[in-house]
Formats: structure tokens, sequence, C-alpha cells
């Protein structure tokens, strides 16, 4: 079932490339065979969703095979609270990045889906592998289709922007590379069970205080990097704003989440003392993320930056949240990533379709689109509350949790990371109101169109799943919660220094989950 | 002479003999007339895999200084692909070069019998005579095409600073006999872990010689400096052949002496080959940046690669000495097929071997261009091919020994050579495409080379597990 989803993007790319397609010939083909593939992966993730016990904290749908025996490499995935709804997200947004390109990209069209499609499957890899290796090469092989969707479909400065992308991203990942391998010597020289990246053993490790600290430095700068986390941010903007629109929508919502994704899956729990000790750094690395990316995004005067700096700043809540280590912040960072990935991945497209529009980003070459455009106003508007986090969109809920998580551990960190929701309201409706109010001040966009009707398909999904996501969180929380608990359970192993909050079992936590929950529900 | 110990030495006979069938045809041809030499090329280096394959696990010596043990016959498995790769794929270089025919199969098939004797030798004097045969032959290829100046400048740089590392080399061996009264690797190593504690300068200076020597024919920095010059002038797909056979023998010799002969001198040589590592792998990487013609920065990666096979040896352990193995035959096949891809560019009246003869080549020649990506991804060790599965294997030997400073060197210097590679398919796929003309299309027997790289690079990145615990096998026979 795993493996099917994530190889059936793969056979789509696969597909694709067979069909002939002279000088763009058959590139409608091409288009609807790569959104169907894209769907039908949509439909099995759904799929999955529904097979998925909730009340379990274990891996499911767990597939086990030896590999490559002389290494001790196993083709192991399965599926947990946290990453089944990352699968999820990947298979919602992939169409939708497909679909909104489907004007605006028409060169190499067969090329283009199908390193999109290639990209989904590395993408759907990295979320349930189970052995580090497996994991590596997923994590490594994403590079390349990203790189080439960059820099082949990109603006301007895209070889710059891909080629800084790749590097930044490649030095963190060889120095984890290093970390994983050495893991592996660790368990065959602790256990005496022979080398192993079985990430189920490697979690019952107990290594060597000095080497779990590399490691974990190892393990999270390739992470910090991606995510991208404060001062490792300085690829992201670059990449963002030349990117193509289907590759930012991708590379806001799914890539940067393989960096939070990768600390709560890999960083945290296999070396839980050296978390422990650096959380309160990354913590820190976090807040002056949040601030810093907030404040940079509202003096930028192109859109697409200002959302890709918006990024580094959201991210920033989801890492803080992590290193609160408790049931609130954690289940409200893993949600917000997914958060972020819908309305961030919903402002990337927007801001795709403005500059199809008039071949600008800046946002000095709008306003007034109010009247002109009222129905991608509207959509505008209600995905610019959800990534500021109005209550009844989904942004309240994870950044609610998050700081309320963050506030248990340490109210200074609360109070400075809540700035941050301050200034995302500032930089999105200051932005949202040069763009869209006031008088039109240039000729060029009285006679811009409204919404087609594939833009509609394109963006009414993402304003419904922000705010389903808004008034209905517990569909999504409830499932996570078990194996949240899990990872805590992990990291409050007893060589843990410093004592994690009571994590589990304590029915306040329950009932500040669920008055989080319902004050949602409420305000709305 | 017992028939065992010409049976250790059949493979190297059978190439031999079609080296020697590849003269004779040439001496018969007519002026004008065609043939298919590189059959008979094929033809013996098929012979040398099937004998190799009924040698394997017999243990088999020759005369007391060649061993037909797993180690030797896995290089000579190695050697024998980069053989029939190069021979698939020289008919329409060699036409396209204007090369003279017979003299290059005979020479290319003279050259690998003597590789394949260097894979398999255990005595120092025929590692020596065999180092030989296959230089002469590979200089003469160097030159091949007489009326350009580059290749003739390359030839000669080649050969002065070879013959310098023959003489080093010799000297060595000099050094060697003189501590041990014996050439003989296994007596050598035996009469040393006895009389080293003795001797320790002699010793050194026996190993150090020796090391040089060996340094000149892996192309590790400081003894590098041909290799550009000699890549550069070089007919295009006798450079492959040269960075890929050349330093697959003479891996398996230097392997095969410092594991045997020199094993109670770890202390002396670690250090020595950690330096040679470091520096090789950062020179390589580092002014493999700097390049523009794509022959010399192939070669500054293959100074590079050389300085991480020479982490595996330094590790000294089953793993890197089996990391070697893998290393190489994933090296081989993706060197040789993207020097054989440049080659394939050139057009009549130009080699359209620089950065910028390739802009465009994914409009040109969309499969050509699709493939070289793969090759230069391999190369940068990008999951999931054969470069990420050899540097994984070499990595994780260094880390195994707890070598982590050359891990983290290794580490970082592929990323830098991820950033050259990655100019060369922005070059091709994002650049405006530049005036270079259409090559001429491939001959089908390039084509099914080709291919078959690339399916050998999927095969050894996705599932290497057969060839890994081949090599792991193979390195079992060493002691």
């Amino acid at each position: 079932m795993v493996s099917i989803i994530v190889f059936l993007p793969l056979a789509g790319a696969l597909l694709l490339l067979l069909i002939e397609n002279h000088d763009g010939r058959r590139d409608a083909v091409v288009r609807w065979t790569a959104l169907g593939a894209s769907l039908a992966v949509f439909a099995a993730t759904l799929l999955l969703w529904s097979r998925f016990d909730p009340t379990r904290a274990d891996f499911q749908f767990v597939e086990r095979h030896p590999w490559i025996p002389a290494f001790g490499v196993q083709y192991f995935v399965g599926v947990d609270g946290i990453s089944l709804f990352l699968l999820v997200l990947t298979g919602f947004l992939t169409p939708l990045a497909l679909l909104s390109s489907w004007e605006s990209v028409r060169d190499k069209v067969k090329e283009f889906a199908a390193f999109m499609l290639a990209l989904e499957s590395a993408m759907l890899g990295v979320f349930v592998s189970l052995d580090l290796f497996l994991f590596y090469i997923f994590w490594d092989a994403m590079l390349v289709p990203m790189y080439f969707l960059i820099g082949i479909w990109g603006y301007d400065r895209r070889i710059y922007a891909a080629v800084k992308f790749i590097l930044y991203t490649a030095v963190g990942s060889v120095l984890m590379l290093l970390a994983i391998i050495g893991l592996a010597w660790m368990h065959n020289s602790i256990t005496g069970g022979g080398h192993s990246f079985d990430l189920l053993k490697l979690y019952d490790l107990h290594l060597p205080p000095q080497l779990e600290f590399w490691f974990f430095l190892a393990f999270t700068l390739a992470f910090a990097i991606k995510v991208p986390l404060f001062p490792f941010h300085t690829w992201l903007p670059d990449a963002h704003v030349e990117a193509p629109t289907a590759g930012s929508v991708i590379l806001a919502g799914v890539l940067l989440k393989m960096g939070t994704y990768g600390l709560v899956r890999f960083a945290f729990p296999l070396f839980p003392t050296a978390a422990a000790f650096f959380a309160p750094w990354l913590a820190v690395l976090a807040i002056v993320g949040i601030i810093y990316g907030a404040l940079v995004a509202m003096v930028q005067p192109d859109m697409k930056k200002l959302v890709a700096y918006s990024s580094v700043s959201h991210l920033g809540f989801v890492v803080l949240g992590i290193c609160a280590l408790n049931l609130q912040g954690l289940q409200g960072s893993v949600y917000q990533m997914l958060n972020h990935g819908v309305s961030t991945g919903g402002l990337f497209l927007i801001v795709g379709m403005l500059s199809d529009r008039r071949h600008t980003r800046q946002i000095a070459a709008f306003g007034g689109l109010k009247a002109v455009t009222p129905r991608l106003v509207a959509a505008f508007m209600l995905i610019t509350l959800a990534s500021i986090g109005l209550p009844g969109t989904n942004g309240f809920v994870g950044e609610f949790l998050i700081l309320l998580g963050v506030f248990r551990w340490d109210p200074r960190m609360a109070a400075f990371a809540a700035t941050g929701v301050i200034l995302s309201a500032v930089y999105m409706l200051w932005m949202f109101q040069r763009v869209n109010y006031g008088p039109v001040v240039h000729e060029e966009n009285r006679a811009l169109p409204d919404l087609t009707r594939r833009e509609r398909w394109v963006i009414v999904p993402v304003v419904a799943m922000a705010i389903f996501m808004g008034v209905f969180p517990g569909v999504f929380l409830k499932p996570m919660q078990p194996s949240v608990e899990r990872f805590l359970q992990r990291m409050s192993h007893p060589s843990v220094a410093r004592a994690v909050e009571a994590p589990s079992p304590n029915p306040a936590d329950a009932a500040w989950r669920g008055a989080a929950a319902s004050g949602a529900r409420v305000k709305h | 002479m017992s028939p065992s110990s010409i049976a250790a030495i059949v493979p190297i006979l059978c190439v031999t003999a079609a080296g020697l069938a590849a003269m004779l045809a040439e001496a018969f041809r007519a002026p004008g007339e065609k043939m298919p030499i590189g059959g008979l090329g094929l033809i013996g280096l098929v012979g040398a895999a099937v004998s190799a394959a009924l040698l394997w696990g017999r243990h088999a010596t020759g005369f007391g200084l060649v061993a037909a043990d797993t180690f030797g016959l896995f290089f000579v498995m190695i050697l024998v692909v980069i053989g029939v790769m190069t021979m698939l794929l020289s008919p329409s270089l060699v036409e396209r070069e204007g090369l003279p025919e017979g003299e290059y199969y005979a020479l290319t098939l003279f050259a690998l019998a003597g590789m394949m004797l260097m894979a398999m030798a255990t005595d120092l004097l025929v590692i020596f005579l065999a180092l030989e045969v296959m230089s002469l032959a590979v200089y003469v290829l160097t030159a091949l095409r007489r009326d350009a100046e580059a290749s003739v400048e390359g030839a000669f740089k080649y050969f002065i600073l070879g013959g310098f590392s023959s003489a080093f080399f010799l000297y060595g061996l000099a050094f060697v006999y003189g501590l041990t009264h014996t050439t003989r690797l296994d007596r050598v190593g035996a009469a040393l872990a006895d009389a080293s504690a003795a001797h320790p300068t002699f010793a050194l200076l026996a190993l150090g010689l020796l090391l040089v020597g060996f340094g000149f024919k892996v192309s590790a920095v400081p003894f590098h400096m041909w290799t550009p010059d000699a890549y550069e002038g070089a007919p295009t797909i006798v450079a492959g052949f040269m960075s890929t056979g050349v330093k697959a023998a003479a891996f398996a010799a230097l392997v095969r002496v410092i594991t045997v002969a020199f094993p109670s001198l770890h202390a002396l040589w670690y250090p020595v080959l950690w330096g040679l590592a470091a520096v090789t792998m950062i020179l390589g990487t580092v002014v493999g940046v700097a390049q523009t013609s794509l022959k010399r920065m192939l070669a500054y990666s293959s100074i590079a690669h050389a300085g991480y096979l020479l982490v595996g040896l330094a590790a000294s352990n089953d793993t890197g000495r089996g990391a070697i193995l893998f290393y190489l035959l994933a090296y081989g096949v993706t060197n040789l097929a993207a020097f054989g891809l440049i080659g394939l560019l050139a057009t009549d009246d130009r080699a359209n071997d620089d950065l910028p003869s390739m802009a465009g080549l994914s409009n040109r020649h969309p499969a050509l261009a699709a493939v070289f990506s793969v090759l230069l991804l391999s190369l940068g060790g990008i999951p999931p091919t054969a470069g990420f599965v050899g540097k994984w294997y070499i990595f994780s030997a260094a880390i195994r020994s707890g070598d982590y400073g050359l891990a983290i060197i290794g580490v970082l210097t592929s990323v830098v050579s991820i950033f050259f590679y990655l100019r060369v398919i922005v070059m091709m796929y994002m650049a405006e495409p530049g005036d270079a003309p259409r090559s001429p299309e491939p001959s089908p027997a390039a084509v099914f080379t080709l291919a078959a790289a690339l399916a050998a690079i999927f095969y050894l990145g996705i599932l290497p597990t057969r060839v890994i615990d081949l090599a792991a096998h193979s390195i079992g026979s060493l002691f």
C-alpha cells in the first residue's frame, strides 16, 4: 500500500516519458496524464487515511524487506500519525501545482510534468522511510528534480537560485550522511548486532554522550538548512522567487516540512539527551527567525519574496513548538506544518495567478484589484487570513497550540514568539491592502480577467481546506495524538537531563487540547 | 611449468593473443579496406572474462609470481568491462578523430594485458614489468593524434613524468630487495614483520619510493601534474580508457602491495596515505571548479576520485578494500561512458568539448543530454546511482576505522564537485543554445554501450547487493 503510493508518481513520470511529444503537439495529453496520475496518488493517500487506525501509536502499513544485507540496509517503510497527514498534504498539493502551471508552462511540458511527479515520489518516500539509508536516498534524490524545476522553468536568476539551492542543501545533507553511517557502526559496536539503519532499533541505542552531540548537530544542520532555520535561510528567498509557481508551491508546501519532519522523526528521538540540551538554543534561533523573517517580509516590494520570508517566520513557529517538547507544542507544530503547506501554498498560487496576468510580482504594480477581480481578491483574502492565523482558519489552531506549549515551557519565549503573530498580521494585511484596495493606479490593471474556471479549481480546494482545518481540527489532531505521545515518551528517556514536563498521561493536557480545539470552534 | 601455472594466466593470454591478432590483421589489411579489428579485441576480452569466471575460487597461482585469486580476478572483470566498453565505443570515435586503426586496437589490447597482469601479480618485479607494459602502450596511445600539438605535448609530459615515476618505483623495489632479499610480496611481508624494527629508515624509504611510483599512476596529488594535459591531449576515448583502466590497475597493485607486503608498517604509511587522500580530494575538486574544458574537468574529477579511493585504502579495513573494488567498477563504467559521450559530440571540424559548446545540448540531442546528466550525477554521488553507493561504501569504511576527518573532507569535497558537474547540466539544460553544431548520430554500438552503462549505473545504485557481496568476498583472498 505505502510502496504503491510512493512509486505511483514515478510510474506516472516514466509513462509520460513514453509519450511522443514533438514540438509540444501532445501537450494536452501530457498535462492530463500527469494530472490524472497525481490525482490517483491523492486518492490513494486518502484511502490510506481511511484505513489508518487512529488509536495506535505504532507504525502502520509496515513493509520490511532486506535490501543490501552487506550494509544492513532494509527497504523499511511505514506510516504513523505524524507522517500520515504529510502524505495527504503532498498528495493534495501536487495536482494543484500541476493545474496551476497549466498555462504558464509552455516549454518542455513533458519534462516539467515528469520532474514534478518524480519529485512527488521522492517527497513521499522521505515521509515513509523508516530505514536511514532509504531515507537518505529519497532525501538526496529529491534535490535533482527540484533543481531542474527551478533551473529550467524559473525566472531570470533561476540558474543562480537552482545551484544555490542544491549546494546549500547538499552541504547539510552530506554531514548527516556521515552521522547516519556513524550511527550504523555504533549500532554494531554497542549491540554487536551488525550494522543497522533500522530506525526502530536505533531509537533504542544508547550512544556515548559526546558522539550523540556531534551526530545530533550533523542531523540538525541538515534539517535546519531545509526548514530553513535562521541563519541558514538565505537560499530560500532566492529559490522561492526564481522558481516557477508550481515549484514554489511544492517547495513551501512540502519541501520545507521535511526539515521539521526530520527533527521530529530523526534528530530529536534518535539523540534525546543532545536534543534536550540543544532545544533552548534551537528555540532561540527559531524566535530570531520568527521576528527577523517577519520584519524582512514587511519591507519586501516583491510579493513572492514577501511570502518567502513569511515562510521563514512561520517555520520558526514550527521549530519552536518542537523544542517545547510537550504535547501541545508538538501537536501544534505538526498541525502547523500542514497549515503552512495549505496557506502558503495557496499564497504562492495567488501570487502566481497575479504574475501570470501582469508578468510582475511587484506590489507597487498593483492596487485596487478589489473592483477589477473580486473573486480572486476574495480567495486572496481568505488565504491571507488563514496565513495570519485568524480564529476559524487553520493557522489559528496551530499557532495557538504552539504558543500554549511554549508558554508552559518558558513564558518568555512565548512572549517573544507572540510578537511574530502580530507582525505577520502587519505585513500580510499591509500587502493585501496595497494590492487590492485603493484606486486602480495602473491602467493595465483595469482589464485584468477574474478567476478562470481552471483557476477556480486550483484555489477553491485550498480555501476550503484552510477553513475545514480551522473548524474541525480534531479530525487531524486525533489520529496524530498517539504518535505524538509516543514521541514524547521516547524523549523523556531517563537519561534526559532536563525533566520533560509530564508528557502524555496527564489529564490536564487533554483538557488543554480540547479547549484549544473547541476554542477555535467557538470563536468561529 | 605446471598446467595450473598456465591456467592462472589464461585471461592475460587471451587479451595478448587478441592484441597480436589485431597487429597481424593490420599488417595484412589492404589500404582502405574496412576490417572489424575491434571485433578481435571483443573476442579476446570475452575469452578473458570466461576464463576468469572459470578460475573463480580456485586460487590458481602462476609460477609463484601471478595469482588468479578472487581479488585479481575481480579486477580482471573490471578491466574486461572497461575494455569491452572501449572496444564498442571506439569504431565511430577512431574514425572521427582519424586515428590509425590497427595500432590503436593493438595498443589498447596490450595495455589491457599489462593492466590484468598488474592486477594479478604477486611479485614486485612482475608488477614493475606489468606497469611498463601498460604504460608504454598508453604513452603511445596518448600521442596517437600525431598531427595535434596538444596530443604530442600531453604524451611527452606523460612519458617524461611516467619515466621518472617508474624509476622511483624501481628504486623503491631495490630498497625492498636490499631489506628483505626477496621481491615476492608475501615474503616481503613476512620479512618486514620481523626486521622492520631494525631498519625503519630503509623501510620508510622503500615504501615512500614505491608510493611515489604508484602516486603517479593513480594521479594522486602532488604527482598529478601530467593528468590534465595528458587527458586533454589524448584522443577522447583514450583519455577515458586511461582514466579508468590505468587507475584500476594501479590501485589493484597498490592495494595488494600495501596489504600483503607492508601491513606491519601501518604506522608509517597510514599518515602518508591520509595526507595524500586529503590533498588529492581537495585539490582535485577545487581546481576542477576552474575548468572550462570538459576533458580537463573530468581529469581533475578523476584526480579527486583517486583521493576517494585512497580514503578507502587509508581506512585499512576490509570494508575499505571492498569499497575500492566496488568504487572502481562504478567509477570505471561512469567515467568511461562520460568520455565516450564527449567523444560522440565531436564533429568533423571541432571537438565540442568545452563548456560553452554544451549550451543547448538538451535541444540538439535530448537523449545524449539526459544520459550525460545521469553520468555526471553519478560522478557527483547523487542517489540512486552507482556513484552514491560507491561513496557510501568508501565513507562507511573511513568511519568504521574512526577516520571522521577524512570522511568529512570527502563529503565536503564531493559537494564542491557537484558544483562543477552541475555547471555542465546548467549549460545543457538552462543556458541559451550556442553556436555548436549538431553532432552526427551515434552508431548503434555506441548507443548500446551508453544504454548498458546507464543500466549498470542504476543497477549498482539501486540493487548493489550482488556486486557488494562479490567485492567483499574477493577481498578475502588477499592474505
